[in-house]
């Protein structure tokens, strides 16, 4: 299989000169092309910094990750955001579109930092806000929309820069049943129709259900990788 | 899209940004009053210097400078003739000097005798227009003297009253002259006044010894900037005279005048210091409000550059917005103080005239300065950018998702 994210011996450690805490304790992850993945797990078992790092965001402590082939945790910090920018999407708990651009803007803006033409970035915001269901929003501010219009936007923001795969930390946390559901089925079909693929860090039975592959995370160490409700595409 | 954000966000919290921006306007329409105000003293010496005092150029013998006796004249005829010819002079005065003493029974006082020709004087320097009381010196008369009100009082004199002058003739020897005063004047020059009397020059000259001779030619040009071409000529022309323009005659006028603009620099510097402050506590706030929001975008993928850039993209924004109002505001009222004036008279009283400045102000905004007083605000806005953005460019953005 085609391997998107390949984590290797993980772990991330705090005050490692006094009491260390082991945020993430040697994890190996690996994830193919097409995956719908969730990391699992109680409160505090390390998803969220597994995920951060999987992205780029924080620095493991030992160990490295290989996004597409390339080792992204020895780069600089300005090729590593310059790497997030074109290879990886993110979808956050509480949202974080940046509340005085309109919808469209938020998520033209991804594309304006990667210098693609407008013609371009017109096209592909129309399509992207048609596949969250949300053409009728485009000229509207975060603050106007609900919850779960938002993250539909977040996840077209997400998406608008053409990554290797989409992290989503917890998205569907702050919604309404009704929400999470809907914006569940686009993700789902973006991953199904598109291939796009997914990583989420989760409690959410919704989720998990429909994740194809479910690594369980506690005390951060991965207890359990398992295939979800759907047959996993990768080992 | 940097730019549109840093615009939008400056509205996000619109009372601290309206707040800023005013404080801006207020302090850049203070600066600018005040060196409106500067600037139209300065012209207002520069223009007395010249057009009252000393005119463009004057004309001496080398060594009348510096020992100021009768002897050291030049020919009348010449220097007239030549004058005359040229275009660029608008009038000229060509006048005795000597100094004498006026004695009255209040006391002596040391004086500087001008001879002039009443005409040509009115023409270099106006001097008809400061009399306050009595005649001019173009009367029917015989031996006129034109005394300050400030000698007047000083000496208990009057107008029609009889006065003795001592004076110095060519060979240094003392003479003296009855006259009677035919005016008083005064000039927005206190300390001159007190010094300098007028006579008709032929009288003067009959009782030094200077017929078809003179001091002091005073050249009066038709624009200032032909001051330096004119007097590059003279001096050629005259090689043995010393030529001297306003600057050399009155050197305290022209450091006046030079150290304005950098008085006016410093004293809007200042000013945009203490605004700085202001405009660093607001935008520390703002990048400390909006930490989440810095963190998403760089996670998302913009760089570290991009956040600076759009960091002092709003610092500026913030500054410049407040900035033409103050500019509005201060021409409205420059304009409007320059059309009535400001009259200082009633507070500093005479200060200003024995300075050598005339009371009323009427302040003068050069455009010059408006376009380097808002390079300077610029200037301000981007240092004061400087902190809040290194602040947003050390931002992890793991930890500012967090906050």
């Amino acid at each position: 299989m085609d391997a998107v994210i390949d984590a290797h011996n993980i772990s991330k450690v705090y005050n490692p000169d006094t009491i260390p805490v082991y945020a993430v304790n040697n994890v190996h992850l690996h994830l193919n092309r097409g995956d719908f993945a969730a990391l699992v797990g109680p409160s505090g078992s390390g998803k969220t910094t597994l995920l951060n790092i999987i992205g780029g965001l924080d620095i493991p402590s030992d160990g490295w990750v290989e996004i597409n082939g390339v080792n992204i945790t020895g780069l600089p910090p300005n090729r590593l955001i310059d790497f997030r920018l074109h290879n990886i999407g993110f979808v956050f708990q509480a949202f974080n579109l940046i509340p005085v651009l309109t919808a469209r803007e938020n998520v033209e803006f991804i594309m304006l930092l990667q210098k693609r033409p407008k013609k371009e970035r017109e096209a592909r915001v129309r399509e992207l806000l048609t596949a969250v269901g949300l053409e009728d929003k485009m000229d509207i501010r975060p603050a106007q929309l609900s919850g779960g219009q938002q993250q539909r936007v977040a996840v077209a923001r997400a998406l608008a820069s053409k990554p290797q795969f989409v992290l989503a930390d917890e998205p569907t946390a702050n919604l309404d049943s009704q929400s999470a559901t809907a914006l569940l089925d686009i993700m789902e079909k973006l991953n199904r129709e598109a291939g796009m693929t997914f990583l989420f860090s989760t409690h959410d039975r919704r989720v998990i259900d429909r994740a194809r592959r479910v690594s369980t995370l506690v005390d951060g160490r991965v207890t359990k990788d398992e295939p979800g409700t759907t047959p996993s595409t990768t080992a | 899209m940097l730019f549109i954000i840093a615009w939008r966000n400056l509205w996000r919290n619109r009372t601290r940004s309206v707040l800023i921006a005013s404080s801006v306007a207020l302090g850049m329409w203070a600066g600018l009053f005040i060196m409106a105000i500067y600037f139209g003293m300065g012209d207002s010496r520069l223009r007395i210097a010249i057009d009252n005092e000393h005119s463009h150029i004057q004309i001496h013998h080398p060594r009348f400078a510096d020992d100021f006796e009768a002897q050291y004249s030049l020919p009348f005829d010449s220097l007239n003739r030549i004058l005359q010819q040229k275009p660029e002079v608008k009038a000229f005065s060509l006048r005795s000097l000597t100094t004498g003493m006026v004695a009255t029974a209040s006391g002596s006082q040391g004086i500087q005798v001008n001879g002039i020709n009443p005409g040509a004087e009115q023409a270099t320097r106006g001097l008809a227009a400061f009399v306050t009381e009595g005649e001019y010196l173009d009367t029917e008369r015989r031996h006129p003297v034109l005394v300050s009100t400030k000698l007047a009082e000083k000496m208990k004199l009057k107008t029609g009253g009889k006065v003795v002058l001592t004076l110095l003739d060519t060979a240094s020897n003392m003479t003296s002259g009855a006259f009677r005063i035919c005016g008083l004047y005064r000039t927005t020059n206190a300390p001159m006044d007190e010094l300098n009397v007028f006579v008709q020059k032929d009288d003067l000259d009959q009782l030094i010894g200077t017929s078809g001779r003179l001091h002091e030619a005073a050249v009066l040009l038709h624009r200032d900037d032909a001051l330096d071409p004119v007097f590059h000529r003279l001096q050629r022309q005259w090689k043995g005279y010393r030529i001297e323009r306003w600057q050399e005659i009155s050197p305290e006028t022209a450091l006046v005048l030079s150290s304005l603009d950098t008085y006016s620099i410093i004293f809007i510097a200042i000013i945009l210091v203490a605004l700085s402050f202001g405009i660093i506590n607001t935008m520390l706030m703002a990048v400390l409000e909006r930490t989440p929001e810095i963190g998403v975008l760089m996670a998302v993928g913009m760089n570290r550059w991009r956040v600076f850039r759009m960091v002092v993209w709003e610092t500026v924004l913030l500054a410049v917005t407040g900035a033409p109002a103050g500019l509005l505001a201060a021409w409205i009222t420059v304009a409007w103080l320059h059309h009535t004036g400001i009259d200082l008279g009633g507070i500093m009283g005479d200060t200003l005239r024995n300075f050598g400045y005339a009371s009323i102000i009427y302040p003068i905004l050069p455009w010059h300065n408006v376009l380097q007083t808002m390079e300077l605000v610029l200037l301000t806005a981007a240092i004061a950018a400087m902190f809040p953005a290194f602040k947003a460019l050390r931002l992890k953005p793991v930890e500012a998702i967090r906050k």
